[in-house]
C-alpha cells in the first residue's frame, strides 16, 4: 500500500492504496466516482478517458500512482451546480448518446479537444476520436455534437 | 384512440441527463455489502477431455471461499441452459439434437472460453489468483472450426451422439416448384456467398451481482440483460429448479445488447448458486477478453446461391442452401438465426413465382452463435443482392433496371411472399425511386471523374431491402397513478440504449394528454411488470409501443367513468380528445390531469371505485410481423495503392411506417448501417484450425470508429403505416444491418469492376482490396 495524494474534480484527496491500482480502478471503486467507465482490457475503447493535468488520458492506461501531484478531471466534473456543460447539452440537442456507455470518454474527449482552441470540422473531430468507440451511434450525432459545444464553449469564453 | 401532437415530434431524451453526468448504474455500478467477486477458469483447449482437476491449490489461497467445478455442479441435481428454438425439427422429422449446456463444463470443453470452474474470494484480484492455482489435467482431441468441415465424413465428432455435428436440418419454400423454374430459365447464375462471423461488442462487457436473502429465501439477480423475463425462467426453473418467484431478475441501465445479452449464459446461475451457499453477495463482471470468449457471436453462415431469370431479366426462381455455424452448444434460440430467421426474408421485395431454402446447422468447436442484430435478415439480403449483383455483371444487364423490373408492385398488396411472409402495406417501386433520386444520378460521372484524376477507383450501387420484425409477440404496460399525482408507466421490454423512456413516455402523453414531464417511467424489473418479451427483433416499439396504446386506451375508458361520476352527467355523453373528457355543446370538462390529481388519495373516488382504479394492466399480443422496407444507396472510392475505402456518400430510405420520434429513428438507422459497414469492412471473428480465438481484443477484432463511417443521409417513406398494430409501426432497430453489407460490398465490386473479384468476401479489408488490384 502507498499514500496517493492528487486533485480530482478541484477535490484534494490523499489515499492509501495498493501500488498495482489503475487510475480507471482508483477512480471508480475508491473515489466512488462510477461515470468513468471500463468497456476493455487493451486501451482501444476510451470509455474511460479523463483529463489529467489537461490532457486527455485512457485512466486504464496509468496508475493510480503515476498521477499522484495531477490535477485529474472525470465526467462528473462538467456539470456546475445541476446545469449541464455546453458539451453535454450539445450532445443531448444532437442525440449523440444512446446506451450512454461510451459517453463519459467521448464527453473528456471532446471538451479537451475543444479547450485547444484550434479551429475543428468534421474530419479533424472523426480523426480526434481515434481512441474512443461508440456502438450505438454511428458517430455522426456524436460528430455534429462535438462541433457545435466546441462552438458554444468558444462563444462563451 | 387520436393521439396528441407530441407523437411523431422529436422529442430529446429524458434519461440523457444521468449518463451525461456520469450517473447512469449499470450493473459494474452496483457494489453490495459485504459482496464477494466470482472469477471463472476458462478452457485454454477448443476440444479436450478433462482428465482431472485439482482445485486444491485455490481453495488454500487467501481468499477463497468457494471453488466448484463440473462435478460439483452435477452433484447439485442442477439443469442445463435450455434451447427455446420454436424451429427444432428436422426436414424428416426428427427432433432436434439439443446436447446438454451446463453452466460448467462437464468431462470435457468444446470450444475455447468454456467455464471449467468458478472461484469465489474476497476480492477480485484473489478470485483471478486463485484461478491460476486450479491444475487441470487436459487431453486434446481433435478439432473442427469451419461448419462446412464439421459436416464432412471423418470430421472430429463433437457429441458422441449427434452424428456428422448436425443439429438440424430445415427447409422452407417449394423445393418442386422452384426446380421447376430453373428448369425453364434461360439463365441461371450461382455463387457460393459467405456471411463473415462476427462479434456484437456492446461497450459495456456483460455482467452480474447475485443476492440471496435467507429471510425469504429469495435470490435476486442484478444482471446485463436485454431479456429479464424469459433468462429468469430459463436460471430458475431450468438450471436451478426453484420457482421462477423466487428469482427477482432486475437489469439496471445496460451499455449495448444487439443480441448479445439476450440469451442465457452460465454465469449468472454460477454466481447465484454461489450466493446462496455462500449467504452473501457475489459479483462478476467480464473483462472484454473474456466478453470475446464467451458472448454469442453472429452470422458465420456459407451459402450456394442460384437465381433463375429469363432471357429479359425477369426473375423466376430462387435457390439457398446454407450451412449455419452453431458453435458447440445450442446457444438459446441459436439454431433459429441459420433456419428460419434467414429463410423468412428470402426474395426480399422482389416478385419471385418460387423460392426454396434449406439450411444444415452445424456444431463446431466455437463460441455459441445467437441471434446478432438482424438476425438472418441480413444474411438473406445479401445472399440476394449479392447474386444479382453479380447476375447483372455476367450478363450485362444494369443493376438499377434489374432490381426495379423485378420489384413488387404496390397494386398487388397485400400479398403472402413465397416465404410466407405476409406485405400489407409498402410501396417499393416508389421507395427506389425515392432513393435513387436522393442519390444525384446526374451529378455521379463528375465524381466518379474527380475521383479518377485523383488515381482512385470509384463505385456506386443501390438496393431495396425487406425486413420482418416484432420479436417476441406479446407485451406487458402498466399505469399506476401515484400519491403525487404522477403517472407510472412500466413496459415488460428493455431499452439497451433505445431510448424507452423517452418514446413510451412520448406516447401515453400523446394519448392521454398528460405532459411528458408527469411520466415516470419503469422497465427491467420482474417484479413490476409481470411479463416481457424482451429486447429483439426491433420489437421496442412495434410491440412495446402497442402495449402503451392498450394501457392508454383501458385508462381512457376507465376515465370516462370517472369522468362522468366528477361531472354528474351520464358517460354515454362524454367524449374524450386532446387530453379532455367532455360534453359537447356544454361547459362540462374534466382533463386527464384533474382526474389524475382528483383520484390520487382521494377516499371519496376510492369508496366509490375502488382503491388505485385508474391503475390499468394491458397487454399486447401481435399477430403478424410487419414488415419494414426501404432501399440504401452508397458511393465509394478505392485507393488502388493502398486498397483503402472511403465511403463517400451514403443514402438511406426506409419504410417504418408510422415515425414516432425521427430523432430516435435516425440514431437506430445511423448505428445500424454504422454496424453493417462494420460488417462489410472490417469486423470478423476468426478462429484458428487449433480453435483458438485470434480475434480475442479488441486490437484484433477492429470496431468501426469514427473516421471509418460516413455521414448517412436518411429519409422516410411515411405513406404506408401497417395495420398490424394499432401504431402503424414497423420495426426499426436492425434494418440499418439487414440494408448496409451488400450496399457497401457491391459499390466496391462497382469500383473493382476491371478485376476479378470472385474470391472475394466479407470483410472487404484494404489489404483483400489491395490483393485483388494487384493480384497477389
Amino acid at each position: 500500500m502507498t499514500r496517493v495524494s492528487l486533485e480530482v474534480n478541484g477535490k484534494k484527496t490523499s489515499i492509501d492504496i495498493p501500488d498495482n491500482t489503475l487510475l480507471s480502478t482508483f477512480l471508480r471503486e475508491h473515489l466512488n466516482l462510477k461515470g468513468t467507465h471500463i468497456g476493455c482490457d487493451t486501451s482501444q475503447c476510451g470509455a474511460c478517458v479523463v483529463i489529467v493535468n489537461g490532457k486527455t488520458v485512457k485512466s486504464c492506461t496509468m496508475l493510480a500512482l503515476q498521477a499522484a501531484g495531477s490535477r485529474v478531471e472525470t465526467v462528473e466534473s462538467l456539470c456546475d451546480d445541476g446545469k449541464l456543460h455546453p458539451m453535454q447539452r450539445a450532445f443531448h440537442e444532437y442525440h449523440a448518446l444512446q446506451c450512454g456507455f461510451c459517453t463519459p470518454g467521448m464527453l473528456m474527449t471532446a471538451v479537451a479537444l475543444a479547450k485547444k482552441g484550434k479551429e475543428i470540422d468534421e474530419l479533424s473531430v472523426r480523426t480526434e476520436l481515434e481512441g474512443n468507440l461508440c456502438r450505438c451511434t454511428g458517430y455522426q450525432n456524436i460528430v455534429a455534437a462535438i462541433l457545435a459545444g466546441a462552438k458554444k464553449m468558444r462563444t462563451q469564453t | 384512440m387520436k393521439a396528441l401532437g407530441s407523437i411523431g415530434k422529436s422529442i430529446k431524451r429524458s434519461e440523457d441527463k444521468r449518463f451525461l453526468t456520469g450517473q447512469g448504474k449499470y450493473v459494474d455500478d452496483i457494489n453490495l455489502p459485504n459482496q464477494v467477486y466470482a472469477a471463472f477458469l476458462r478452457s485454454p483447449y477448443a476440444h479436450a477431455i478433462i482428465n482431472r482437476i485439482d482445485t486444491s491449490g485455490a481453495l488454500g489461497s487467501p481468499g477463497v471461499s468457494l471453488v466448484v467445478t463440473g462435478t460439483d455442479w452435477l452433484k447439485e441435481n442442477y439443469g442445463p441452459l435450455p434451447c427455446t428454438s420454436r424451429i427444432n425439427t428436422f426436414v424428416g422429422g426428427e427432433k432436434m439434437k439439443v446436447p446438454p449446456r451446463h453452466c460448467l463444463a462437464i468431462d470435457r470443453v468444446r470450444f475455447v472460453g468454456e467455464i471449467v470452474a468458478m472461484v469465489v474470494a474476497e476480492t477480485k484480484p484473489s478470485a483471478l489468483h486463485a484461478v491460476e492455482l486450479i491444475e487441470v489435467d487436459y487431453e486434446e482431441l481433435e478439432v473442427v472450426t469451419d461448419p462446412e468441415e464439421a459436416l464432412k465424413p471423418g470430421a472430429p465428432q463433437i457429441w458422441d451422439d449427434i452424428p456428422n455435428n448436425l443439429c438440424l436440418d430445415f427447409e422452407l419454400g417449394d423445393r418442386i416448384k422452384t426446380a421447376a423454374a430453373f428448369d425453364s430459365a434461360h439463365y441461371i447464375i450461382s455463387r457460393k456467398i459467405k456471411n463473415n462471423r462476427v462479434a456484437g461488442v456492446p461497450i459495456e462487457p456483460r455482467g452480474a451481482i447475485a443476492n440471496y436473502d435467507d429471510d425469504t429465501k429469495r435470490l435476486t439477480l442484478f444482471n446485463s440483460s436485454q431479456n429479464i423475463h424469459e433468462n429468469r425462467d430459463a436460471y430458475a426453473i431450468d438450471v436451478l429448479k426453484i420457482e421462477k418467484e423466487k428469482l427477482h431478475h432486475v437489469a439496471p441501465d445496460i451499455g449495448g445488447g444487439f443480441g448479445v445479452k439476450n440469451g442465457t449464459y452460465p454465469e449468472p446461475p454460477l454466481i447465484l448458486h454461489a450466493a446462496k451457499k455462500l449467504c452473501r453477495p457475489v459479483k462478476w463482471v467480464a473483462d472484454r477478453s473474456e466478453s470475446f470468449l464467451s458472448d454469442t457471436q453472429g452470422r458465420g453462415q456459407v451459402s450456394t446461391v442460384s437465381l433463375a431469370l429469363t432471357k429479359e431479366g425477369k426473375f423466376l426462381g430462387l435457390r439457398v442452401e446454407t450451412v449455419g455455424n452453431l458453435g458447440a452448444y445450442c446457444g438459446t434460440i441459436g439454431p433459429f438465426t441459420p433456419t428460419a430467421g434467414t429463410a423468412r426474408t428470402q426474395g426480399g421485395p422482389y416478385g419471385f413465382a418460387s423460392i426454396y431454402y434449406y439450411a444444415k446447422v452445424v456444431f463446431t468447436n466455437t463460441a455459441i452463435m445467437a441471434p446478432y442484430r438482424g438476425a438472418g435478415r441480413p444474411e438473406a439480403a445479401f445472399q440476394l443482392e449479392r447474386i444479382i449483383e453479380e447476375t447483372a455483371r455476367e450478363l450485362d444487364f444494369d443493376p438499377i433496371e434489374l432490381r426495379k423490373k423485378n420489384l413488387i408492385q404496390a397494386k398487388t398488396l397485400p400479398l403472402r411472399t413465397a416465404m410466407g411472409l405476409d406485405i400489407d402495406s409498402g410501396n417499393f417501386v416508389e421507395v427506389f425511386d425515392q432513393a435513387l433520386s436522393l442519390t444525384d444520378r446526374t451529378g455521379f460521372s463528375a465524381r466518379a471523374s474527380a475521383a479518377t484524376r485523383r488515381g482512385k477507383l470509384y463505385g456506386f450501387a443501390i438496393a431495396p431491402y425487406l425486413e420482418c420484425t416484432g420479436g417476441g409477440s406479446k407485451e406487458f404496460a402498466g399505469i399506476t397513478v401515484r400519491d403525487d399525482n404522477k403517472i407510472e408507466l412500466s413496459v415488460g421490454s428493455h431499452s439497451t440504449g433505445t431510448g424507452h423512456e423517452t418514446s413510451f413516455a412520448q406516447l401515453l402523453s400523446g394519448y392521454l394528454g398528460i405532459g411528458v414531464d408527469s411520466i415516470v417511467f419503469f422497465q427491467g424489473d420482474t417484479d413490476r411488470t409481470p411479463f416481457g418479451g424482451g429486447h429483439g427483433g426491433s420489437r421496442g416499439m412495434e410491440v412495446g409501443g402497442s402495449a402503451v396504446y392498450e394501457a392508454a386506451s383501458t385508462f381512457i375508458k376507465k376515465g370516462r367513468l370517472l369522468a362522468a361520476y366528477i361531472l354528474g352527467v351520464e358517460n354515454s355523453r362524454l367524449q374524450f380528445s386532446n387530453g379532455v373528457f367532455f360534453v359537447s355543446g356544454t361547459d362540462k370538462s374534466v382533463t386527464s390531469e384533474d382526474l389524475i390529481a382528483q383520484s390520487a388519495g382521494s377516499e371519496v373516488i376510492n369508496g366509490e371505485f375502488g382503491y388505485g382504479y385508474l391503475n390499468v394492466s394491458a397487454t399486447f399480443e401481435r399477430e403478424i410481423m410487419s414488415i419494414p422496407n426501404g432501399c440504401h444507396a452508397c458511393e465509394v472510392e478505392v485507393d488502388p495503392e493502398t486498397g483503402g475505402i472511403n465511403i463517400v456518400n451514403y443514402w438511406a430510405v426506409d419504410d417504418f411506417g408510422t415515425i414516432v420520434n425521427g430523432m430516435l429513428t435516425d440514431g437506430q438507422v445511423m448505428g445500424a448501417v454504422a454496424q453493417g459497414i462494420g460488417q462489410a469492412l472490417m469486423e470478423e471473428s476468426v478462429y484458428a484450425d487449433s480453435g483458438q480465438l485470434m480475434t480475442g481484443s479488441l486490437i484484433d477484432y477492429a470496431l468501426p470508429r469514427a473516421f471509418d463511417v460516413p455521414n448517412i443521409r436518411i429519409q422516410y417513406y411515411e405513406e404506408a403505416p401497417t395495420k398490424k398494430n394499432p401504431l402503424g409501426v414497423k420495426g426499426a432497430g436492425e434494418a440499418g444491418c439487414v440494408a448496409a453489407p451488400h450496399v457497401v460490398f457491391n459499390a466496391i465490386a462497382d469500383a473493382l469492376r476491371n478485376f476479378n473479384i470472385e474470391s472475394l468476401d466479407m470483410p472487404l479489408t484494404s489489404e483483400k482490396i489491395w490483393r485483388t488490384i494487384h493480384r497477389r
